[in-house]
């Protein structure tokens, strides 16, 4: 009995403590991402991109000291999502939230903010209408329509006329497939087919040889990262299409950077768009791939949502300038709305009515590096592009 | 005809003095402990909002598989029609708060008689297949359905008049959490009444041996089948309670593992006392959130040493544990 007295006095003294210890000068930023699970190695390029950022440009911001505090949300689960703003908000007293990998989590955080008082900064999340949820919302990623559309001209470019779409069915699949078909019918393409494939499709070969029997020159395929991937490249290595000269198109999540050495030799050559390359030639990318491979442990698992989650960085550590360490929300938001730098990625600016990021969407090819390791050699550049799911609304 | 058969076994199964008086100190400590969480947690209302929704789900499983003996891994698929029958009125112009409960319970109840017709034609093994593929139909048809339900980006822009039009649905939680405790006591103490009446004698019975049963005269398909339907009705309305509290319904809600989960929590607090699926439930996602703040990036870990500990020392579940203490004093 003492002992569960003890237990319980020494569990209400911890709470007390905990919401007491806060400094009148520390701000403090909730950082939620998958943390752990099967999406452990995109929380942990958060993590790495937040701590990029905080080793290049210092902890503090016009003196305010900058505090990260994370929570962990293993896969998408908007209950639990809001549960943890709701605490890091009311208990933990952030001034700033960020992260968020899943679209329904970000839908279920942004009802909350303007209650909260509390700007949200998304580091995925790649949904067009989360935009439109809260007037709070900056995002720094990327969008499914916006890193797909350039790939419409691309394929018309290399002499392919007509197309064939496979998607994983779901969400951002369907968002892919939209996106291509409207970029390439309007550069005078026709899509003769369009598949949706269940999700957790593993055997990839009927598929292909439907893409054979449709004629078309090319495909454009997007599925989740990671084991789908693997095995969707390899059937169109093995089935021949690659062979008969069927081009392959697709955004840049399927060829991520710490995807690469699993899919191996299979995907040299795909080409694919998107915002972000780790092998960026720029200055400002190599101080930043340096710092992240520090805080992440190994150049291997970099990739896209570190730089996300160091810009969305950029941007709070901007608000908290603006604002002078005092909490309103809007004032923040104003203060990047218009606001451009250059980025690992390239130039960037925060789109102000959308407050959605706009940037270069590069043309890719997986290729041999110097080091003979596979990376994604940019081979063009789309400059300046908004997300055209928001500016078609 | 059946209640000759059924106080016949309760006479013979339950020989408890004052049965009364332990479910009013039962119920008291729900309502002590939900008012401690309230006053010690104020921060954290989202959170014990979301184990109250969960509870509701735990507790109709228990309904299920404690009661009945009827294996499910595919709970959510009732959670999720709730959930979703609620979210989609709510976007549709239904925003009253009580009336979205109902809705809830009703959607959990259509789809619980409609699980429930087509798991009992099976037993054992099969049924718990059965289960785990009609909780993938349904999670399938709710991504599908994407035009209605917001596939797999989540329904969102649920918008949720106060509550009798006074109290609101805000950040803090506060209204959230005292409808989801008052929701809870009213359905346990409704189970508490089901499960002690004649009825949820003879779901016992079908339980320790359908054969007998039907040898006595009783018809045992009806008779799981009205349970399923009052189990989908509980799962319902937590899920209902998930969508005003949480504004958001997102495919998890009719996953397979969402239902594996809470069948864990009913095993951490033990089968077929209703009181097992409350402990169970708020041991599991209050341990799991109190780790997963203190290490957002290993905690999965102590959650699985914890389950390995308690199935160990505890085999019959926590609540097993308050039953021998009792038994060791008297």
């Amino acid at each position: 009995m003492t002992a569960g007295k003890r237990i319980l006095g020494a569990a209400i003294g911890a709470l007390l403590i905990g919401s007491v210890s806060a400094q009148a000068d520390t701000i403090k930023v909730g950082i939620i991402g998958p943390f752990s699970g099967p999406f452990a190695l995109q929380g942990k390029n958060f993590q790495a991109g937040v701590e990029a950022y905080m080793a290049l440009n210092g902890k503090t911001a016009k003196g305010h000291t900058i505090e990260v505090i994370y929570r962990d949300l293993p896969a998408a689960n908007p209950a639990q999502s809001r549960a943890l703003a709701q605490e890091l908000v009311v208990k933990e007293k952030v001034q700033y939230l960020g992260g968020v990998y899943f679209t329904p989590d970000a839908m279920a955080i942004t009802p909350l903010l303007a209650q909260a008082n509390t700007p949200l900064v998304i580091f995925n999340a790649a949904t067009s209408a989360i935009m439109n949820t809260s007037p709070l919302v900056v995002r720094t990623s990327f969008t499914t329509a916006q890193t797909t559309t350039p790939l419409g001209k691309v394929a018309i470019d290399e002499g392919v006329k007509k197309a064939i779409t496979i998607v994983s069915d779901y969400g951002p699949g369907v968002d892919a497939e939209n996106a291509f078909k409207k970029a390439f019918e309007a550069a005078g393409g026709q899509v003769v087919e369009a598949i949706r494939m269940p999700m957790n499709t593993t055997d990839f070969s009927p598929i292909m040889q439907r893409v054979r029997d449709s004629g078309a020159g090319g495909l454009f395929a997007f599925l989740p990262s990671g084991p789908p991937t693997l095995g969707f490249t390899k059937a169109y290595n093995e089935t021949g299409l690659k062979k008969a000269g069927i081009k392959f198109y697709a955004p840049g999540d399927l060829t991520q950077e710490s995807d690469l050495p699993a899919l191996g030799e299979a995907a040299e050559g795909l080409k694919t768009s998107f915002h972000y390359a780790v092998s960026h030639d720029s200055p400002e990318n190599k101080k930043f791939v340096e710092a992240a491979t520090k805080a992440i442990g190994g150049a291997d698992q970099l990739s896209f949502p570190s730089v996300g989650a160091y810009d969305g960085m950029h941007v709070i550590y901007k608000m908290i300038e603006a604002t002078d360490g005092k909490q309103d929300a809007q004032k923040a938001v104003d203060a990047v709305k218009g606001l451009s730098w250059t980025s690992p990625r390239g130039p960037v600016r925060i789109e102000p009515d959308t407050r959605h990021i706009t940037q270069n969407i590069y043309l890719r090819e997986v290729a041999k590096g110097s080091d003979g390791k596979l990376i994604n050699k940019e081979v063009q550049t789309f400059p300046n592009q908004k997300d055209p799911g928001l500016a078609t609304q | 005809m059946q209640t000759l058969v059924q106080t016949g076994a309760v006479t013979k199964v339950h020989s408890v003095r004052r049965p009364w008086l332990r479910d009013v100190i039962g119920i008291l400590a729900i309502v002590i402990a939900g008012a401690v969480g309230y006053w010690l947690f104020p921060d954290n209302l989202a959170l014990l909002t979301r184990i109250i929704a969960v509870a509701l789900l735990v507790l109709s499983i228990d309904l299920i598989v404690g009661y009945c003996g009827v294996a499910t891994l595919g709970q959510a698929a009732l959670f999720g029609a709730g959930a979703y029958a609620a979210g989609i009125a709510c976007v549709n112009g239904v925003t009253e708060p009580m009336t979205l409960i109902a809705i809830g319970g009703t959607a959990g109840a259509v789809a619980g008689l409609l699980m429930g017709t087509i798991m009992l034609r099976a037993h054992g093994l099969a049924q718990l297949v059965l289960s785990i593929a009609i909780v993938q139909l349904f999670h399938e048809a709710a991504n599908k359905a994407s035009s209605i339900t917001g596939g797999s980006d989540g329904l969102a822009g649920l918008m949720i008049s106060p509550l009798f039009g006074i109290f609101e649905f805000d950040l803090w939680g506060k209204t959230a959490y005292l409808m989801g405790l008052a929701l809870l006591l009213l359905v346990f103490i409704a189970l508490k009444f089901v499960v002690s009446s004649p009825f949820g004698m003879l779901c016992r019975g079908i339980k320790q041996d359908p054969l007998r049963i039907r040898a006595m005269g009783a018809f045992v398909f009806p008779v799981l089948l009205k349970m399923f339907v009052i189990s989908g009705a509980v799962a319902g309305m937590g899920g209902a309670l998930a969508a005003i509290s949480t504004q958001v319904v997102g495919l998890d809600s009719v996953s397979f593992e969402l239902s594996a989960n809470a069948l864990v929590m009913l095993v951490l607090g033990g089968l077929g006392t209703l009181y097992g699926a409350l402990i169970g439930t708020v041991i599991f996602m209050g341990f799991e959130h109190v780790v997963s703040s203190i290490n957002p990036f290993h905690w999965m870990t102590m959650v699985g040493a914890l389950l390995i500990a308690v199935v160990l020392a505890a085999p019959g579940g926590l609540s097993s544990l308050v039953e021998k203490v009792r038994g060791e004093k008297a």
